[in-house]
Protein backbone atom coordinates (compact mmCIF):
# COMPACT_ATOMS: atom_id res chain seq x y z
CA UNK A 1 0.00 0.00 0.00
CA UNK A 2 1.46 3.15 -0.80
CA UNK A 3 1.73 5.90 1.90
CA UNK A 4 -0.73 8.58 1.58
CA UNK A 5 2.42 11.17 -0.34
CA UNK A 6 3.14 8.67 -2.68
CA UNK A 7 -0.62 7.78 -3.64
CA UNK A 8 -1.06 11.72 -4.18
CA UNK A 9 2.56 11.92 -6.04
CA UNK A 10 1.48 8.47 -8.22
CA UNK A 11 -1.76 10.41 -8.59
CA UNK A 12 -1.16 14.17 -9.68
CA UNK A 13 1.65 12.30 -12.39
CA UNK A 14 -0.59 10.16 -14.22
CA UNK A 15 1.18 7.18 -12.36
CA UNK A 16 -0.32 3.53 -10.49
CA UNK A 17 -2.34 5.14 -7.04
CA UNK A 18 -3.49 2.33 -5.51
CA UNK A 19 -6.88 4.78 -3.99
CA UNK A 20 -8.43 7.83 -4.20
CA UNK A 21 -6.46 10.48 -2.36
CA UNK A 22 -9.20 11.34 0.37
CA UNK A 23 -9.63 15.38 0.39
CA UNK A 24 -6.80 17.01 2.38
CA UNK A 25 -5.25 14.28 3.83
CA UNK A 26 -1.99 14.57 2.47
CA UNK A 27 -1.45 18.21 3.67
CA UNK A 28 -0.67 19.05 7.60
CA UNK A 29 -1.68 22.86 7.35
CA UNK A 30 0.05 25.21 9.77
CA UNK A 31 -3.04 26.65 11.22
CA UNK A 32 -0.58 28.41 14.26
CA UNK A 33 1.69 30.33 11.55
CA UNK A 34 1.68 34.40 11.79
CA UNK A 35 -0.98 34.88 9.81
CA UNK A 36 -2.66 38.50 9.75
CA UNK A 37 -4.81 38.62 7.19
CA UNK A 38 -7.39 36.25 9.32
CA UNK A 39 -9.35 33.64 7.37
CA UNK A 40 -12.32 34.94 8.98
CA UNK A 41 -13.88 35.45 12.47
CA UNK A 42 -16.08 33.13 14.35
CA UNK A 43 -19.48 32.81 13.54
CA UNK A 44 -21.72 35.86 15.11
CA UNK A 45 -18.61 38.02 15.33
CA UNK A 46 -16.44 40.35 13.20
CA UNK A 47 -12.43 41.50 12.95
CA UNK A 48 -10.89 43.60 11.46
CA UNK A 49 -7.83 42.83 9.81
CA UNK A 50 -4.61 43.82 9.37
CA UNK A 51 -4.82 45.75 6.41
CA UNK A 52 -7.65 46.87 8.06
CA UNK A 53 -10.77 45.35 6.90
CA UNK A 54 -13.34 44.84 8.82
CA UNK A 55 -14.86 40.82 8.44
CA UNK A 56 -18.11 40.01 9.84
CA UNK A 57 -19.96 36.48 10.32
CA UNK A 58 -23.84 37.50 11.21
CA UNK A 59 -24.86 35.16 12.69
CA UNK A 60 -27.15 32.30 11.39
CA UNK A 61 -24.87 32.62 8.42
CA UNK A 62 -22.46 29.85 6.95
CA UNK A 63 -19.46 32.44 6.34
CA UNK A 64 -18.15 35.77 6.85
CA UNK A 65 -17.99 38.71 4.10
CA UNK A 66 -15.91 41.91 3.75
CA UNK A 67 -18.05 45.06 5.16
CA UNK A 68 -18.29 48.02 2.91
CA UNK A 69 -20.23 50.57 4.71
CA UNK A 70 -19.45 54.44 4.12
CA UNK A 71 -17.84 53.85 8.17
CA UNK A 72 -15.91 50.45 7.20
CA UNK A 73 -14.42 50.82 3.93
CA UNK A 74 -10.76 50.81 3.80
CA UNK A 75 -10.10 52.15 -0.34
CA UNK A 76 -12.29 54.84 -0.95
CA UNK A 77 -11.19 56.29 -4.03
CA UNK A 78 -8.49 54.00 -6.32
CA UNK A 79 -6.29 56.57 -7.78
CA UNK A 80 -5.44 57.31 -4.19
CA UNK A 81 -4.81 54.08 -2.99
CA UNK A 82 -1.44 55.12 -1.30
CA UNK A 83 -3.42 56.94 1.03
CA UNK A 84 -5.47 54.49 2.03
CA UNK A 85 -3.90 51.53 1.66
CA UNK A 86 -0.94 50.47 4.08
CA UNK A 87 0.29 46.74 3.81
CA UNK A 88 0.86 45.44 7.41
CA UNK A 89 4.47 44.18 8.54
CA UNK A 90 5.87 41.02 8.08
CA UNK A 91 8.34 41.46 10.95
CA UNK A 92 7.01 38.98 13.76
CA UNK A 93 9.08 38.60 16.53
CA UNK A 94 10.49 35.22 16.79
CA UNK A 95 7.86 34.02 19.66
CA UNK A 96 4.95 34.02 17.28
CA UNK A 97 6.56 31.82 15.51
CA UNK A 98 7.67 28.94 18.34
CA UNK A 99 3.62 27.17 17.89
CA UNK A 100 4.15 26.60 14.38
CA UNK A 101 7.45 25.92 14.41
CA UNK A 102 6.39 22.45 16.85
CA UNK A 103 3.82 21.97 14.59
CA UNK A 104 5.95 21.63 12.10
CA UNK A 105 8.65 19.55 13.60
CA UNK A 106 5.56 16.97 14.97
CA UNK A 107 4.74 16.38 10.65
CA UNK A 108 5.93 12.87 9.52
CA UNK A 109 7.23 14.51 5.88
CA UNK A 110 7.43 11.14 4.10
CA UNK A 111 3.55 10.91 4.86
CA UNK A 112 2.32 14.40 4.81
CA UNK A 113 3.20 17.85 3.17
CA UNK A 114 4.17 20.96 5.80
CA UNK A 115 1.31 23.31 4.52
CA UNK A 116 1.12 27.40 4.59
CA UNK A 117 -2.24 28.94 3.92
CA UNK A 118 -2.38 32.55 2.63
CA UNK A 119 -6.29 34.03 2.66
CA UNK A 120 -7.06 36.09 1.21
CA UNK A 121 -5.28 36.16 -2.42
CA UNK A 122 -4.49 38.95 -4.21
CA UNK A 123 -7.52 39.54 -6.03
CA UNK A 124 -9.77 38.78 -3.22
CA UNK A 125 -7.82 41.45 -1.37
CA UNK A 126 -8.28 44.08 -4.05
CA UNK A 127 -11.99 43.81 -3.25
CA UNK A 128 -11.93 43.69 0.16
CA UNK A 129 -10.30 46.53 0.37
CA UNK A 130 -12.94 48.91 -2.12
CA UNK A 131 -15.97 46.60 -2.60
CA UNK A 132 -16.57 44.01 -5.04
CA UNK A 133 -18.17 46.04 -7.93
CA UNK A 134 -15.54 48.96 -7.50
CA UNK A 135 -12.33 46.52 -7.39
CA UNK A 136 -14.47 45.05 -10.51
CA UNK A 137 -15.05 48.90 -12.15
CA UNK A 138 -11.04 49.60 -11.34
CA UNK A 139 -9.47 47.38 -14.03
CA UNK A 140 -10.99 49.19 -17.16
CA UNK A 141 -11.54 52.38 -15.34
CA UNK A 142 -8.36 52.77 -13.39
CA UNK A 143 -6.19 50.12 -14.91
CA UNK A 144 -2.80 51.91 -13.94
CA UNK A 145 -3.97 52.10 -9.96
CA UNK A 146 -4.80 48.75 -10.32
CA UNK A 147 -1.49 47.70 -11.53
CA UNK A 148 0.29 49.51 -8.45
CA UNK A 149 -1.96 48.11 -5.92
CA UNK A 150 -1.55 44.60 -7.43
CA UNK A 151 2.03 45.10 -7.84
CA UNK A 152 1.89 46.28 -4.10
CA UNK A 153 0.19 43.33 -2.52
CA UNK A 154 2.35 41.28 -4.36
CA UNK A 155 5.82 42.28 -3.07
CA UNK A 156 4.01 41.96 0.33
CA UNK A 157 2.84 38.14 -0.17
CA UNK A 158 6.21 37.69 -1.18
CA UNK A 159 7.72 39.27 1.63
CA UNK A 160 5.61 37.21 4.03
CA UNK A 161 6.40 34.12 1.82
CA UNK A 162 10.16 35.08 2.99
CA UNK A 163 9.26 34.84 6.37
CA UNK A 164 7.04 31.25 6.32
CA UNK A 165 9.77 29.96 4.16
CA UNK A 166 12.70 30.89 6.36
CA UNK A 167 11.16 29.68 9.91
CA UNK A 168 9.09 26.92 8.63
CA UNK A 169 10.33 25.32 5.50
CA UNK A 170 6.93 24.68 4.06
CA UNK A 171 6.60 21.60 1.24
CA UNK A 172 3.08 22.76 -0.01
CA UNK A 173 0.84 26.28 -0.54
CA UNK A 174 -2.48 26.21 -0.18
CA UNK A 175 -3.57 29.45 -1.44
CA UNK A 176 -7.03 31.30 -1.83
CA UNK A 177 -8.29 33.34 -4.14
CA UNK A 178 -11.59 32.92 -5.70
CA UNK A 179 -11.57 34.03 -9.07
CA UNK A 180 -15.93 33.58 -10.01
CA UNK A 181 -18.97 32.80 -9.69
CA UNK A 182 -20.80 29.29 -9.78
CA UNK A 183 -21.07 30.08 -13.49
CA UNK A 184 -18.61 32.17 -15.09
CA UNK A 185 -14.78 33.92 -14.04
CA UNK A 186 -15.50 37.33 -12.70
CA UNK A 187 -12.96 39.32 -15.00
CA UNK A 188 -12.22 38.17 -18.61
CA UNK A 189 -9.27 35.89 -19.56
CA UNK A 190 -7.67 38.94 -21.11
CA UNK A 191 -7.65 40.68 -18.05
CA UNK A 192 -6.73 37.96 -16.07
CA UNK A 193 -3.64 37.71 -18.18
CA UNK A 194 -2.58 41.18 -17.80
CA UNK A 195 -3.52 41.89 -14.29
CA UNK A 196 -3.23 38.40 -12.05
CA UNK A 197 -0.99 36.24 -14.07
CA UNK A 198 2.01 38.08 -13.43
CA UNK A 199 1.46 38.61 -10.48
CA UNK A 200 0.54 34.56 -9.17
CA UNK A 201 3.90 33.96 -11.69
CA UNK A 202 5.82 36.38 -8.99
CA UNK A 203 4.19 34.52 -6.09
CA UNK A 204 4.27 31.20 -6.85
CA UNK A 205 7.60 31.17 -8.58
CA UNK A 206 9.30 32.55 -5.80
CA UNK A 207 8.09 29.77 -3.43
CA UNK A 208 8.73 26.89 -5.92
CA UNK A 209 12.63 28.33 -6.51
CA UNK A 210 12.30 28.45 -2.37
CA UNK A 211 11.73 24.62 -1.72
CA UNK A 212 8.03 24.54 -1.82
CA UNK A 213 7.19 21.43 -3.75
CA UNK A 214 3.25 21.44 -4.36
CA UNK A 215 1.14 24.64 -4.97
CA UNK A 216 -2.32 24.45 -4.36
CA UNK A 217 -4.88 26.86 -5.37
CA UNK A 218 -8.04 27.26 -3.74
CA UNK A 219 -11.19 28.92 -5.96
CA UNK A 220 -14.27 27.05 -5.19
CA UNK A 221 -15.90 28.60 -8.56
CA UNK A 222 -15.81 28.13 -12.62
CA UNK A 223 -12.61 28.79 -13.41
CA UNK A 224 -12.80 26.69 -16.33
CA UNK A 225 -11.02 29.29 -18.96
CA UNK A 226 -8.33 30.34 -16.54
CA UNK A 227 -6.70 26.58 -16.75
CA UNK A 228 -3.74 27.46 -19.00
CA UNK A 229 -2.91 30.18 -16.58
CA UNK A 230 -2.71 28.34 -13.62
CA UNK A 231 -0.53 25.77 -15.39
CA UNK A 232 1.87 28.73 -16.45
CA UNK A 233 1.88 30.40 -13.12
CA UNK A 234 2.57 26.77 -11.77
CA UNK A 235 -0.13 25.91 -10.01
CA UNK A 236 -0.25 22.02 -9.25
CA UNK A 237 -3.27 21.31 -7.96
CA UNK A 238 -6.66 23.48 -8.46
CA UNK A 239 -8.73 22.89 -5.40
CA UNK A 240 -12.31 23.64 -5.24
CA UNK A 241 -13.26 23.08 -8.79
CA UNK A 242 -17.08 23.15 -9.14
CA UNK A 243 -19.22 20.33 -11.37
CA UNK A 244 -20.18 23.92 -13.59
CA UNK A 245 -16.47 23.47 -14.92
CA UNK A 246 -16.87 20.40 -17.05
CA UNK A 247 -14.30 18.69 -14.56
CA UNK A 248 -14.09 15.59 -16.98
CA UNK A 249 -13.26 17.68 -19.74
CA UNK A 250 -10.35 19.86 -18.30
CA UNK A 251 -8.90 16.24 -17.09
CA UNK A 252 -8.88 15.03 -20.48
CA UNK A 253 -7.63 18.60 -21.86
CA UNK A 254 -5.20 19.36 -19.00
CA UNK A 255 -4.57 16.35 -17.05
CA UNK A 256 -0.99 15.96 -17.59
CA UNK A 257 0.06 19.77 -16.67
CA UNK A 258 -2.32 20.05 -13.39
CA UNK A 259 -5.04 18.15 -11.19
CA UNK A 260 -8.27 18.72 -10.50
CA UNK A 261 -10.03 18.44 -6.52
CA UNK A 262 -13.46 18.82 -6.43
CA UNK A 263 -16.59 17.96 -8.45
CA UNK A 264 -18.57 17.96 -5.57
CA UNK A 265 -20.35 21.15 -4.82
CA UNK A 266 -20.62 22.13 -1.46
CA UNK A 267 -23.89 23.82 -2.06
CA UNK A 268 -25.37 21.28 -2.92
CA UNK A 269 -24.13 18.07 -0.28
CA UNK A 270 -23.29 20.23 2.81
CA UNK A 271 -26.78 21.30 3.89
CA UNK A 272 -28.47 21.65 6.95
CA UNK A 273 -30.42 18.47 5.82
CA UNK A 274 -27.62 16.36 4.37
CA UNK A 275 -27.84 13.06 4.13
CA UNK A 276 -25.31 9.88 3.47
CA UNK A 277 -27.48 8.87 0.34
CA UNK A 278 -26.95 12.32 -1.37
CA UNK A 279 -23.28 12.46 -0.71
CA UNK A 280 -22.71 8.60 -1.89
CA UNK A 281 -24.44 9.96 -5.08
CA UNK A 282 -22.65 12.49 -5.44
CA UNK A 283 -18.98 11.17 -4.92
CA UNK A 284 -19.61 8.15 -6.97
CA UNK A 285 -20.79 10.49 -9.67
CA UNK A 286 -17.72 12.77 -9.42
CA UNK A 287 -15.74 9.40 -9.12
CA UNK A 288 -17.30 7.92 -12.17
CA UNK A 289 -16.99 10.70 -14.34
CA UNK A 290 -13.51 12.05 -13.47
CA UNK A 291 -11.53 8.71 -13.01
CA UNK A 292 -8.30 7.74 -11.37
CA UNK A 293 -5.53 9.99 -12.31
CA UNK A 294 -5.09 14.33 -12.15
CA UNK A 295 -8.07 13.91 -10.17
CA UNK A 296 -8.87 13.98 -6.33
CA UNK A 297 -12.42 13.88 -5.23
CA UNK A 298 -13.70 16.35 -2.80
CA UNK A 299 -16.06 19.33 -1.45
CA UNK A 300 -15.61 22.42 -2.92
CA UNK A 301 -14.94 23.81 0.78
CA UNK A 302 -11.63 25.32 1.16
CA UNK A 303 -10.61 24.20 4.25
CA UNK A 304 -11.00 20.74 5.54
CA UNK A 305 -13.86 21.00 7.33
CA UNK A 306 -17.53 21.50 6.61
CA UNK A 307 -19.87 23.92 7.12
CA UNK A 308 -22.48 21.39 8.57
CA UNK A 309 -21.13 18.80 11.50
CA UNK A 310 -20.42 15.21 9.68
CA UNK A 311 -20.36 16.06 5.79
CA UNK A 312 -16.52 16.31 5.90
CA UNK A 313 -16.56 12.64 7.37
CA UNK A 314 -19.16 11.26 5.39
CA UNK A 315 -17.36 12.19 2.57
CA UNK A 316 -14.57 10.64 3.45
CA UNK A 317 -16.40 7.75 4.40
CA UNK A 318 -18.03 7.48 0.56
CA UNK A 319 -14.44 7.97 -1.30
CA UNK A 320 -13.43 5.17 0.48
CA UNK A 321 -16.45 3.17 -1.05
CA UNK A 322 -15.40 4.76 -4.28
CA UNK A 323 -11.77 3.05 -3.66
CA UNK A 324 -13.25 0.07 -3.16
CA UNK A 325 -15.22 0.09 -6.13
CA UNK A 326 -13.10 1.21 -8.91
CA UNK A 327 -9.20 0.34 -7.52
CA UNK B 1 -20.70 58.72 -36.31
CA UNK B 2 -23.43 60.88 -35.26
CA UNK B 3 -23.77 61.87 -31.97
CA UNK B 4 -26.26 59.26 -30.49
CA UNK B 5 -24.15 56.27 -31.97
CA UNK B 6 -21.40 57.68 -30.19
CA UNK B 7 -23.69 58.09 -26.87
CA UNK B 8 -24.54 54.32 -27.60
CA UNK B 9 -21.31 52.81 -28.63
CA UNK B 10 -19.62 54.69 -25.08
CA UNK B 11 -22.32 52.94 -23.14
CA UNK B 12 -21.44 49.64 -24.75
CA UNK B 13 -18.06 50.64 -24.11
CA UNK B 14 -18.53 51.73 -20.01
CA UNK B 15 -16.69 55.23 -21.14
CA UNK B 16 -18.44 56.68 -17.57
CA UNK B 17 -16.32 59.48 -18.10
CA UNK B 18 -17.26 60.74 -21.49
CA UNK B 19 -20.84 59.56 -21.63
CA UNK B 20 -22.49 62.67 -20.12
CA UNK B 21 -20.19 65.51 -22.36
CA UNK B 22 -21.51 62.70 -25.26
CA UNK B 23 -25.22 62.94 -24.51
CA UNK B 24 -24.93 66.89 -23.97
CA UNK B 25 -23.38 67.54 -27.57
CA UNK B 26 -26.07 64.68 -28.65
CA UNK B 27 -29.05 66.97 -27.47
CA UNK B 28 -27.35 69.95 -28.31
CA UNK B 29 -27.49 68.85 -32.22
CA UNK B 30 -31.09 68.34 -32.16
CA UNK B 31 -31.65 64.96 -30.93
CA UNK B 32 -34.39 64.21 -29.12
CA UNK B 33 -33.94 63.37 -25.22
CA UNK B 34 -36.20 60.48 -25.87
CA UNK B 35 -34.36 58.49 -28.67
CA UNK B 36 -31.10 58.90 -26.92
CA UNK B 37 -32.70 57.26 -24.24
CA UNK B 38 -33.87 54.97 -26.25
CA UNK B 39 -30.39 54.56 -27.83
CA UNK B 40 -28.70 53.91 -24.64
CA UNK B 41 -31.43 51.11 -23.52
CA UNK B 42 -30.44 49.19 -26.98
CA UNK B 43 -26.88 49.30 -26.06
CA UNK B 44 -27.39 47.95 -22.40
CA UNK B 45 -29.92 45.24 -24.30
CA UNK B 46 -26.80 44.35 -26.04
CA UNK B 47 -24.70 44.21 -23.27
CA UNK B 48 -26.53 41.46 -21.40
CA UNK B 49 -26.98 39.30 -24.16
CA UNK B 50 -23.10 39.68 -24.34
CA UNK B 51 -22.77 38.85 -20.63
CA UNK B 52 -25.50 35.85 -21.25
CA UNK B 53 -23.34 34.38 -24.00
CA UNK B 54 -20.22 34.90 -22.01
CA UNK B 55 -18.67 37.08 -24.20
CA UNK B 56 -18.20 39.57 -21.71
CA UNK B 57 -17.76 39.83 -17.95
CA UNK B 58 -19.30 41.31 -14.85
CA UNK B 59 -17.15 44.49 -15.14
CA UNK B 60 -17.87 45.08 -18.68
CA UNK B 61 -21.44 44.98 -17.61
CA UNK B 62 -20.96 47.12 -14.50
CA UNK B 63 -19.22 50.01 -16.24
CA UNK B 64 -21.87 49.78 -18.89
CA UNK B 65 -24.37 50.40 -16.24
CA UNK B 66 -22.60 52.96 -14.56
CA UNK B 67 -22.41 54.65 -17.91
CA UNK B 68 -25.96 54.53 -18.79
CA UNK B 69 -26.58 55.96 -15.49
CA UNK B 70 -24.62 58.78 -15.80
CA UNK B 71 -26.40 59.46 -19.23
CA UNK B 72 -29.57 59.35 -17.90
CA UNK B 73 -28.80 61.58 -15.35
CA UNK B 74 -27.82 64.37 -17.75
CA UNK B 75 -31.58 63.80 -19.33
CA UNK B 76 -33.00 63.74 -16.39
CA UNK B 77 -33.75 67.77 -16.59
CA UNK B 78 -35.34 67.53 -20.32
CA UNK B 79 -37.49 64.55 -19.54
CA UNK B 80 -38.49 65.98 -16.11
CA UNK B 81 -42.42 64.60 -15.78
CA UNK B 82 -42.17 62.59 -18.75
CA UNK B 83 -43.46 58.89 -17.47
CA UNK B 84 -44.25 57.51 -20.66
CA UNK B 85 -41.07 55.35 -20.48
CA UNK B 86 -41.36 53.63 -17.08
CA UNK B 87 -42.09 50.03 -17.72
CA UNK B 88 -43.30 50.05 -14.11
CA UNK B 89 -41.78 49.78 -10.67
CA UNK B 90 -39.87 46.48 -9.28
CA UNK B 91 -39.40 45.66 -5.93
CA UNK B 92 -36.23 43.51 -5.93
CA UNK B 93 -33.96 42.33 -2.96
CA UNK B 94 -31.74 39.15 -1.29
CA UNK B 95 -34.16 37.06 0.70
CA UNK B 96 -34.14 36.32 3.96
CA UNK B 97 -31.04 34.34 5.30
CA UNK B 98 -28.80 35.56 2.13
CA UNK B 99 -26.69 38.08 2.49
CA UNK B 100 -24.94 37.82 -1.04
CA UNK B 101 -25.65 40.92 -3.12
CA UNK B 102 -23.11 41.05 -6.32
CA UNK B 103 -25.74 39.18 -8.38
CA UNK B 104 -28.85 41.18 -7.33
CA UNK B 105 -27.11 44.42 -7.88
CA UNK B 106 -26.42 43.35 -11.02
CA UNK B 107 -29.60 42.40 -12.00
CA UNK B 108 -31.27 45.86 -10.23
CA UNK B 109 -28.61 47.66 -13.17
CA UNK B 110 -29.80 45.79 -15.72
CA UNK B 111 -33.47 46.51 -14.90
CA UNK B 112 -33.45 49.98 -14.23
CA UNK B 113 -31.46 49.95 -17.75
CA UNK B 114 -33.91 48.08 -19.47
CA UNK B 115 -36.75 51.18 -18.05
CA UNK B 116 -38.02 49.63 -14.96
CA UNK B 117 -38.15 52.00 -11.55
CA UNK B 118 -36.39 49.97 -9.34
CA UNK B 119 -36.78 49.64 -5.27
CA UNK B 120 -33.83 47.77 -3.69
CA UNK B 121 -34.80 46.07 -0.96
CA UNK B 122 -31.16 45.03 -0.40
CA UNK B 123 -30.20 42.05 1.04
CA UNK B 124 -31.95 39.43 3.88
CA UNK B 125 -35.04 40.39 3.26
CA UNK B 126 -38.38 38.68 4.78
CA UNK B 127 -40.62 38.04 2.94
CA UNK B 128 -42.83 40.37 4.42
CA UNK B 129 -40.90 43.21 3.11
CA UNK B 130 -41.77 42.04 -0.68
CA UNK B 131 -45.28 42.58 0.22
CA UNK B 132 -45.24 45.81 2.40
CA UNK B 133 -42.91 47.27 -0.10
CA UNK B 134 -45.62 46.73 -2.93
CA UNK B 135 -48.31 48.22 -0.41
CA UNK B 136 -45.56 51.17 -0.03
CA UNK B 137 -45.32 51.86 -3.80
CA UNK B 138 -46.94 53.45 -6.67
CA UNK B 139 -46.99 50.97 -10.17
CA UNK B 140 -45.03 47.69 -9.02
CA UNK B 141 -45.65 45.31 -11.56
CA UNK B 142 -42.76 42.90 -10.48
CA UNK B 143 -41.41 41.52 -7.50
CA UNK B 144 -37.40 40.17 -8.28
CA UNK B 145 -35.93 37.52 -5.69
CA UNK B 146 -32.41 36.47 -5.66
CA UNK B 147 -30.60 33.87 -3.11
CA UNK B 148 -27.30 32.46 -3.83
CA UNK B 149 -27.53 29.95 -1.26
CA UNK B 150 -28.72 26.33 -1.34
CA UNK B 151 -29.71 27.06 2.26
CA UNK B 152 -31.63 30.15 1.55
CA UNK B 153 -33.79 28.18 -1.37
CA UNK B 154 -36.87 27.55 1.38
CA UNK B 155 -36.65 31.68 1.83
CA UNK B 156 -36.73 32.10 -1.72
CA UNK B 157 -40.20 30.15 -1.81
CA UNK B 158 -41.34 31.86 1.48
CA UNK B 159 -40.90 35.32 -0.43
CA UNK B 160 -42.70 33.95 -3.76
CA UNK B 161 -45.78 32.53 -2.02
CA UNK B 162 -45.96 34.88 0.72
CA UNK B 163 -46.18 38.05 -2.36
CA UNK B 164 -48.21 35.62 -4.26
CA UNK B 165 -50.75 35.24 -1.45
CA UNK B 166 -51.00 38.89 -0.77
CA UNK B 167 -51.45 39.91 -4.81
CA UNK B 168 -52.08 37.14 -6.79
CA UNK B 169 -52.02 38.69 -9.89
CA UNK B 170 -48.23 40.26 -9.29
CA UNK B 171 -45.57 38.87 -11.35
CA UNK B 172 -42.61 37.61 -9.41
CA UNK B 173 -39.12 36.65 -11.35
CA UNK B 174 -36.52 34.78 -9.31
CA UNK B 175 -32.91 34.03 -9.92
CA UNK B 176 -29.78 33.02 -8.42
CA UNK B 177 -26.90 30.23 -8.86
CA UNK B 178 -28.92 27.11 -6.96
CA UNK B 179 -32.19 28.32 -8.92
CA UNK B 180 -33.30 26.00 -11.94
CA UNK B 181 -36.66 26.56 -13.81
CA UNK B 182 -38.16 23.69 -12.51
CA UNK B 183 -37.08 25.26 -8.53
CA UNK B 184 -38.86 28.53 -10.19
CA UNK B 185 -42.20 27.13 -11.22
CA UNK B 186 -42.72 24.47 -8.58
CA UNK B 187 -42.41 27.61 -5.84
CA UNK B 188 -45.30 29.37 -8.37
CA UNK B 189 -42.65 32.15 -9.54
CA UNK B 190 -43.68 33.72 -12.92
CA UNK B 191 -40.11 33.90 -14.52
CA UNK B 192 -36.60 32.21 -13.71
CA UNK B 193 -33.14 34.39 -15.41
CA UNK B 194 -30.10 32.54 -15.23
CA UNK B 195 -28.45 35.30 -15.38
CA UNK B 196 -28.03 39.44 -15.35
CA UNK B 197 -28.25 40.11 -19.09
CA UNK B 198 -31.10 37.54 -19.62
CA UNK B 199 -33.17 38.68 -16.20
CA UNK B 200 -33.90 42.26 -18.03
CA UNK B 201 -35.04 40.49 -21.14
CA UNK B 202 -37.44 38.19 -19.26
CA UNK B 203 -38.50 40.91 -16.99
CA UNK B 204 -39.50 42.93 -19.60
CA UNK B 205 -41.57 39.92 -21.30
CA UNK B 206 -43.41 39.41 -17.98
CA UNK B 207 -44.97 42.79 -18.07
CA UNK B 208 -45.60 43.33 -21.52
Amino acid sequence: MLSIKQNLLETIQGGNPDRFVKQYEFLDIIMETPMELALCPGPGTEIVNSWGVTVRWPKGQIGSFPVHDAEHIVLKDITEWRKYVKAPSVDYPEERWTAAIEHVNSVDRNEKYVTTLVAPGVFELTHYLMSMEEGLMAFYEEPEAMHELIDYITDWEIRYAKQVIDHLHPDALFHHDDWGSQISSFISPATFEEFLLPAYKKIYGFYKANGVELIIHHSDSYAANLVPFMIEMGIDIWQGVMSTNNVPELIKKYGKQITFWGDIDSGKIDTPDWSQEVIAQNVEHACRECGKLYFIPGASQGLNISSFPGVYEAIDVEIDNMTKKMF
Amino acid sequence: MSKIEEVKALVEAGKSKKIAAAVQEALDAGDKAQDILDAMVASMSVVGDKFSAGEIFVPEMLIAAKSMSKGVEVLKPVMAGDTSNSLGTCIMGTVAGDLHDIGKNLVVMMLESAGFDMIDLGVDVPAEKFVEAIKENKNVVLVACSGLLTTTMPALKEAVQTVKAAFPDMKVIVGGAPVTPEYAAEIGADGYAPDAGSAAVKAKELVA
